[in-house]
């Protein structure tokens, strides 16, 4: 789950939990400027897959880079 | 007679009449006095207390900022002094909610009592029951004067330092908390009592509520994504351009399907968010904010995973209650599991 508000997300137990950008823009962010804006887009989605290949036991956290 | 104790009240953009979610990333700000519904608080409150200052913030900068949040109401508080605070009713506003029990909890920690008022599924109960005095109301503020005449009552008794008595008597949800006492009868006859009653069929309640936490067992990793075939979800209210199934804006209990097949990217000329619990003009110039499938794609072109779902699962996530939302999801992974998609990228908003 990718989500902006990632402590409600862990809190409800949701098991692989992404940290998002902002509640207005969960997938990239427009004030960066378009390549920054993508390229975090694709550390966002790179943080997703890389969560559906890691094991898990409890809600766990992924944080993606802001470039 | 006494003297009427000092109130700070923490309102959200939308109830301290600054605007609606354009205005959701207004920063705290403090005013002198009551504000909307904080005059009837003042009302209720009459003679035995004063609203003397409103805290006021944006709820998406609450939840954003939340250190620097958090920083802006300790100063307040440190300022003003109160003998309480007192936040809401966030009703069944979630970020609203979480934002009134983070003030709660920040008061409290400097030693200030705090009650706040929502709806029991309202998001915050979840993150701050056993931690908030919260009176439980409904969805909207049909009843707003009677939760406010409840606040003003807890408020009162908080803020002169008598302490609140067992939830279900002073009307806020439990805690979790078991007080010592002493009842008139013994164990023994109580649970004689309870049993005859329950195989009667009449009314009980047990003495201790056990809330079972809403466990998911994760799933195991996907061992190599090359080979996996990727579902897209998002919580965003996406629909094609227009809403031609009308999708609700929220309280939604569907969701509804539409196809990506051959789409590189969502544009905003056929795409757009009808979600109600957001400011959506950001993404109505780029939905790919609430399913990134420009990005998606470029990973599936590159072999980062075998293919893509051809069909995106869409709800608007704002106001469902629990027991829809966990029909939903259900079908959701009904629908993923028969078409043989082995993992998914869901986007909450």
């Amino acid at each position: 789950m990718i989500s902006a508000i990632f402590s409600l997300a862990l809190t409800t137990g949701a098991p692989r939990v992404v940290r998002g950008s902002r509640i207005e823009y969960v997938c990239g962010d427009p004030t960066l400027g378009p390549e920054k804006d993508l390229a975090y887009s694709g550390e966002i989605v790179g943080a997703a897959l890389g969560a559906l290949t890691t094991e898990v036991s409890e809600p766990t956290l992924f944080t993606p880079n802001v470039p | 007679m006494t003297q009427p104790i000092k109130v700070v009240h923490f309102l959200n953009q939308f109830f301290a009449g600054v605007g609606g979610e354009e205005q959701a990333n207004l920063p705290v700000e403090v005013r002198e006095g009551a504000v909307g519904p904080g005059r009837a608080l003042q009302a209720a409150l009459g003679d035995s207390g004063q609203v003397v200052a409103t805290i006021v913030s944006g709820d998406n900068y609450f939840t954003e900022e939340s250190a620097a949040s958090a920083r802006a109401v300790l100063d307040a508080l440190s300022r003003t002094q109160p003998d309480v605070v007192v936040a809401g009713p966030a009703f069944n506003a979630g970020r609203y909610g979480l934002a009134c029990g983070e003030v709660c909890v920040l008061a409290n920690a400097e030693g200030i009592p705090a009650v706040t008022a929502m709806y029991p599924e309202n998001p915050g109960v979840l993150e701050y029951d056993t931690r908030a005095y919260i009176v439980p109301t409904d969805k909207s503020p049909v009843r707003m004067q009677e939760i406010v005449g409840q606040l003003a009552r807890l408020a009162t008794k908080l803020g002169s330092g008598e302490g609140l008595g067992p939830a279900e008597e002073e009307g806020y949800l439990s805690r979790g908390i078991r007080q010592p006492g002493l009842r008139t009868d013994s164990a023994a006859k109580r649970s004689v009592d309870m049993l005859l009653a329950r195989m009667g069929g009449g009314d009980w309640s047990t003495e201790l509520p056990i809330r079972m936490p809403d466990a998911v067992v994760p799933a195991g990793p996907i061992a190599d994504l090359s080979n996996a075939k990727l579902g897209l979800v998002t919580t965003g209210g996406l629909v094609p351009r227009g809403n031609p199934d009308g999708l609700v804006r929220g309280g939604s209990t569907e969701y509804l399907r539409y196809s990506i097949d051959g789409i590189d990217s969502l544009s905003a000329d056929d795409w757009e968010s009808v979600h109600r619990g957001f400011y959506t003009a950001i993404v109505n110039e780029n939905p790919n904010y609430v399913l990134p499938l420009n990005v998606v794609r470029d990973v599936e072109r590159a072999g980062g995973v075998a293919s893509v779902y051809p069909w995106v699962l869409t709800t608007s996530g704002v106001g469902t209650a629990v027991a829809e939302a966990r029909k939903i999801g259900a079908a959701m992974a009904d629908e993923l599991k028969s078409n043989e998609v082995d993992c998914a990228l869901l986007v909450a908003t």
